[in-house]
C-alpha cells in the first residue's frame, strides 16, 4: 500500500502542496496530469530520494518519511531508464537483485535476456526502457515506481511489455504507481488513477469513472474532453435524491443531465463520442437534448471523424465513424441537429 | 556573399588560435629544444639530478594521492550541493591559487611551522616540515589541491545524480551508491583531475624553496644551477623536469582521445 | 640603496625601476638572460671579476662595506643570554636551530664558512669551525638570504649567520663579531686572506679565499641609458648619497675604490665629501 498524508516536496520549480492519496496493496496506481504538475518529484519522493518538507509517506502500514531510499522496497524506473553505462546490460539487471536466477526469470520474461550482450550504449530507447524495467524487478520491489516507462517503447512492444508487466503485477502483489501521459494506458492497466495538477491532487477515481465524470473543467480538459462550457447549474427536482435533474445554462446553451450537483457556477462536459448527428429535425427520441447547428469543419482521423458544429456561436465537437458521416453526406454549410442524453452531460 | 564572410571568420578564429598556441608552446619547445638532449643524456650520470627527480615524482604522487582521498570526498559534497555554505567554501578552497607561491610558503610556515601549535606538536613528533619530504609535500599539496577539488567536483556533477538515486532505490547505501555508481561514472574526470594536480606539484618552485631547500627536488635544483653555473646548468634540468610533467598528461590525453566515442548518457 | 634612488628620481626627474635578488643571481640575469641594466650595485663585489669583468662591465666603484653577523629575534632559544662573547658556545648548544645560505649559490653561505674558519684561529679552539659548520644541517640551509630570513622571521630557526645589511633590513636583532673574523674591514684583506674554503662538488669545485665584504657599483657597458646610470653612480657616490647611505646603517668607505682600466672621468673625480 501508498499512502501519502499532506506530503509537501519541492524539487526546483515543481512543488507538491499537501498530497494526500492511497493507493491499496496490489493495486495499479496511474498518475495523470499536465506537464510540471510534479508528477515525477512525487513519486521521487515517495522513493525517498527527494527530500520531504512535511507531511508523511506511508508504505505497507508503515511510515517511512524519514527512512533512507534503500531500505523502502520502492523501485523507481525513470522515463531516461538510466542504466549504469559502465556495466553490461546483464550486470545493470543484477545490480539490485539479491537472487541472479530471479533476475534471469525477470530478464527473461520482459524480452531483456537478448540484449544482455548488447553494450548499454547501443540501445534504443525502448531497449533501454524494458532493461530499467526488467532491473527494477529484479530488486524484488514491494512497490514500483513508474515514471513514462513505456514511452519510447513501440506500440506492439508496448502493449507486450505493458501486460507481462501487470501481470508479474499481479502474482507477486506489487502495488505500483505509474505516471503517464497515455489515457488509454491509464485505461488498460489502472485500478485508481490520480489527477495532479500544479503539485495537488485534484481528483482521484477509477480510470473509467474519471473519465465520464472528471471533478472539473481543468481536469476534463486535461482528459481530452471535446466539449467543456462554464455557466450555471440548477438543480430542477424536489432535491430529495442525490441524483437530481439539472438544467446548465452557459455559452448560449441549455443543456439537461442528471447528477449530484448542488447547483451554482460549473462546467458542462460532454464526450463527442456521446453527442449524435443526423440532418433534420424529424422524428422523436429520449434524448433530452437536441440542438440546431451548421457544419463548419469535418476532420477525418482514421476510422473516425471529428465534427465541428456551431450552435449559435458556440462550437461543439461530435466524434462519428467515418461510415456515419459519409452515409449523412455531411458537408460544410449543412444544418444538423445534434443529440445527447442527459445522462451523458456531465456537471461538475 | 556569405561564403566570403564564413571565410573571414574562420581565418580570423585560425589566425588568434595560432597566436596563443605559439605563445603557449614556443617557449617550452623552445626549452626542450636547448636542454632536452643534454638533460636526457645527463639523467644517465647525474647523481643529484636522478635523486632530485626521484624526490619531485615521489612527492607529488604521495601529495596527490593524499588529496584523492581527501579532496574528493569534499569535490563530491561540493559538487552535490550538499554543503550549507558549501559556495562559500568552495571560494575557501581556491584561495590558495590566488596567493603568490613564496607567500604560501611563509604562509604555511605561520601555520604548521616550529613556532604554531599544530607545527610545534608535528615538530615534537619528528615530523617537521622544514627541510623535510614532508614540507615539499605539504608545499605541492597546498598549491595544486585546488586544482584537483575544482576539476574532481566538475567530473562529478557531470554524473548525473539520478544514476545514483537509482541505485539507492536498488537497495545502495549512500556509500554503496557512490563507490558502485558515481564514482565509476566520474573516474576518467578525476583521473584527469590527479594527472592536472600531480603535473602542477612537479613544477612547485615558490612555494617549496621556502620550506624546503635541501633534500631539492627538480624545480629547486634548476633553479639553483642557474645562479651557481649559469643557464647552460640549469637548462637541461629544468627540460627534464617538463619532460616529466608531460609524461602522465600525454598518457591521459591519449587515454581520452581512444575513449571519446564512448558516449555516456542515455 | 633605495632611499638613495628615491631622492635621485626626486631631483632627476628620472623614472626608476627597481630588481633586487642575491648578487649571483642578478648578475646571472646579465650574463645569461642578457637583460641588462643602467646601474648594477652587488653587494658581493667579487661578483664583478667573477662574472661580469671584463666582458659586461668596465669597472666597478667600491663604495660600501657589510659584515658577517649572527641574527635573532627575540623567540630565538637563548636569546637573553647570547653576547658577542659567548656567541659560539649558544650555536653550539643542543637543540638550537642555526641556519646559513647556501655557499654554492650565495656568497654568504662561503663568507660564512670563511668567518667560522676565522674564528677558530681568533679564539684558538681547533675544530669550532667544523662543529659550527655541522650546526647547519642542509635541510637548514637555503639558497638566498631573503628565504633564509624568512625562516628566521618565522620562528624556524633560532639564529642565523649573515650580513649586517640583511639584519638590519629584516629588523633582527644581531651579534656583532670581531672585526678581526667578521670580513668588515678593508683593512684586515691580509688577514681575512688566510681563509679559504672549498666549495661545491666534482670539477664544480671552486676555492673561495677571505677578503672584506664591499658593495660595488657600476655601469654596465649595454647599458641602454648609460648616461642616466652614470649619473646616478655620481649622485650615490657623491656628498648626498653619502649621506643618505650612511643615515640608513650603511657603512661607507672614506674613499671609493675603483676597479678596471676604464673608470669613466666623470665618476674618478667625485668627491664624497
Amino acid at each position: 500500500m501508498i499512502s501519502l498524508d499532506h506530503l509537501c516536496a519541492r524539487a526546483g520549480q515543481f512543488e507538491l502542496l499537501a498530497v494526500t492519496l492511497a493507493v491499496p496493496s496490489g493495486a495499479w496506481g496511474i498518475v495523470l496530469g499536465p506537464a510540471g504538475a510534479g508528477k515525477t518529484t512525487l513519486l521521487e519522493a515517495i522513493a525517498g530520494v527527494r527530500r520531504v518538507t512535511s507531511g508523511h509517506v506511508v508504505l505497507r502500514g508503515v511510515d517511512v518519511t524519514t527512512v533512507p531510499a534503500e531500505r523502502r522496497g520502492a523501485a523507481l524506473v525513470h522515463q531516461h531508464a538510466f542504466l549504469f553505462p559502465h556495466l553490461t546490460v546483464a550486470e545493470n539487471i543484477r545490480y539490485g537483485a539479491r537472487d541472479a536466477t530471479f533476475a534471469r526469470d525477470v530478464a527473461r520474461r520482459l524480452g531483456a535476456d537478448a540484449l544482455e550482450h548488447r553494450p548499454v550504449s547501443s540501445l534504443s530507447g525502448g531497449e533501454r526502457q524494458i532493461v530499467a524495467l526488467a532491473r527494477a524487478l529484479a530488486s524484488e520491489p514491494s512497490i514500483l515506481l513508474l515514471d513514462e516507462p513505456f514511452a519510447a517503447l513501440d506500440p506492439r512492444r508496448r502493449a507486450r511489455t505493458r501486460s507481462e508487466l501487470r501481470s508479474f503485477q499481479q502474482q507477486r502483489g506489487i502495488t505500483v504507481l505509474h505516471v503517464t501521459h497515455d489515457f488509454e494506458e491509464a485505461g488498460t492497466v489502472g485500478d485508481v488513477a490520480i489527477v495532479l495538477d500544479a503539485g495537488r491532487v485534484v481528483q482521484v477515481a477509477p480510470p473509467a469513472a474519471l473519465f465520464r465524470h472528471p471533478a472539473n473543467g481543468a481536469v476534463a480538459d486535461f482528459l481530452g474532453a471535446e466539449n467543456i462550457f462554464a455557466g450555471t447549474i440548477e438543480r430542477l427536482g424536489d432535491g430529495a435524491d442525490d441524483v437530481a435533474p439539472l438544467r446548465f445554462t452557459g455559452e448560449g446553451l441549455v443543456l439537461f443531465a442528471v447528477g449530484d450537483h448542488a447547483g451554482g457556477a460549473g462546467h458542462a462536459v460532454i464526450r463527442g463520442d456521446e453527442i449524435v448527428i443526423s440532418r433534420g429535425g424529424e422524428g422523436s427520441s429520449s434524448m433530452r437534448n437536441v440542438l440546431c447547428g451548421i457544419v463548419r469543419e469535418i476532420a477525418p482521423t482514421g476510422a473516425l471523424a471529428r465534427v465541428s458544429v456551431d450552435v449559435g456561436a458556440t462550437p461543439l465537437v461530435a466524434i462519428v465513424t467515418g461510415e456515419s458521416a459519409r452515409a449523412l453526406d455531411l458537408k460544410v454549410g449543412d444544418d444538423v441537429v445534434l443529440r445527447c442524453k442527459a445522462t451523458t452531460v456531465h456537471l461538475c | 556573399m556569405k561564403r566570403p564572410e564564413g571565410a573571414w571568420l574562420t581565418g580570423g578564429l585560425v589566425a588568434s588560435a595560432l597566436v596563443l598556441f605559439s605563445l603557449l608552446v614556443l617557449p617550452v619547445g623552445a626549452l626542450i629544444l636547448r636542454g632536452g638532449v643534454a638533460g636526457l643524456r645527463q639523467l644517465g650520470v647525474d647523481g643529484e639530478l636522478q635523486r632530485a627527480l626521484a624526490l619531485t615524482a615521489a612527492s607529488a604522487t604521495v601529495a596527490t594521492l593524499i588529496t584523492m582521498v581527501l579532496g574528493t570526498p569534499l569535490a563530491y559534497l561540493l559538487a552535490r550541493g550538499r554543503l550549507p555554505g558549501g559556495t562559500l567554501i568552495g571560494a575557501l578552497v581556491e584561495l590558495p591559487l590566488l596567493i603568490p607561491h613564496p607567500v604560501a610558503g611563509i604562509a604555511l610556515l605561520l601555520a604548521f611551522g616550529r613556532a604554531s601549535p599544530v607545527g610545534g606538536a608535528l615538530a615534537r613528533a619528528g615530523l617537521g616540515i622544514v627541510g623535510s619530504p614532508l614540507g615539499i609535500g605539504l608545499a605541492m599539496l597546498f598549491v595544486s589541491a585546488p586544482l584537483y577539488v575544482s576539476a574532481a567536483r566538475e567530473a562529478i556533477a557531470r554524473v548525473d545524480e539520478r544514476y545514483e538515486q537509482v541505485a539507492r532505490t536498488l537497495g545502495d547505501t549512500p556509500f554503496c551508491a557512490l563507490r558502485r555508481v558515481t564514482l565509476p561514472l566520474a573516474s576518467r574526470g578525476l583521473l584527469a583531475a590527479a594527472v592536472v594536480m600531480w603535473s602542477r606539484a612537479i613544477s612547485e618552485f615558490g612555494a617549496i624553496v621556502i620550506l624546503t631547500y635541501n633534500p631539492k627536488v627538480a624545480s629547486v635544483l634548476s633553479y639553483d644551477r642557474f645562479t651557481a653555473f649559469g643557464l647552460d646548468a640549469a637548462l637541461p634540468v629544468a627540460a627534464v623536469l617538463v619532460l616529466l610533467a608531460m609524461l602522465p598528461l600525454a598518457l591521459l590525453r591519449s587515454l581520452q582521445a581512444s575513449a571519446g566515442l564512448r558516449e555516456r548518457h542515455p | 640603496m633605495r632611499a638613495v634612488l628615491d631622492t635621485f628620481a626626486r631631483r632627476t626627474g628620472t623614472r626608476v625601476t627597481e630588481e633586487h635578488g642575491a648578487s649571483l643571481e642578478l648578475a646571472r640575469r646579465i650574463t645569461e638572460l642578457h637583460r641588462t641594466p643602467d646601474v648594477v650595485a652587488l653587494a658581493d663585489h667579487e661578483v664583478f671579476p667573477e662574472l661580469l669583468l671584463p666582458h659586461f662591465v668596465g669597472w666597478y666603484a667600491e663604495f660600501a662595506r657589510n659584515r658577517m653577523v649572527v641574527a635573532y629575534t627575540r623567540n630565538s632559544k637563548h636569546a637573553a643570554e647570547i653576547t658577542a662573547d659567548n656567541w659560539r658556545s649558544v650555536l653550539l648548544r643542543p637543540g638550537v636551530l642555526v641556519g646559513r645560505t647556501d655557499p654554492v649559490t650565495a656568497p654568504a653561505g662561503y663568507r660564512t664558512l670563511l668567518t667560522y674558519q676565522l674564528a677558530e684561529d681568533y679564539y684558538a679552539s681547533p675544530g669550532l669551525a667544523r662543529a659550527l659548520e655541522a650546526r647547519t644541517p642542509p635541510r637548514l640551509l637555503r639558497g638566498n638570504a631573503a628565504d633564509l630570513a624568512a625562516l628566521l622571521a618565522a620562528g624556524e630557526l633560532d639564529y642565523i649567520v649573515d650580513y649586517e645589511s640583511l639584519a638590519r633590513a629584516h629588523g633582527f636583532t644581531f651579534i656583532q663579531l670581531p672585526s678581526a673574523i667578521d670580513l668588515g674591514d678593508p683593512s684586515r684583506a691580509d688577514s681575512y686572506a688566510k681563509a679559504t674554503v672549498l666549495v661545491g662538488a666534482g670539477q664544480d669545485t671552486v676555492r673561495r679565499v677571505g677578503a672584506p665584504i664591499v658593495y660595488g657599483v657600476t655601469v654596465p657597458r649595454q647599458a641602454p641609458h648609460g648616461a642616466a646610470g652614470l649619473a646616478f653612480v655620481r649622485f650615490l657616490l657623491g656628498h648626498e648619497g653619502q649621506t643618505i647611505l650612511r643615515a640608513a646603517h650603511v657603512d661607507v668607505l672614506a674613499t671609493p675604490q675603483f676597479v678596471g682600466d676604464s673608470v669613466p672621468a666623470s665618476v674618478r673625480t667625485v668627491t664624497p665629501q
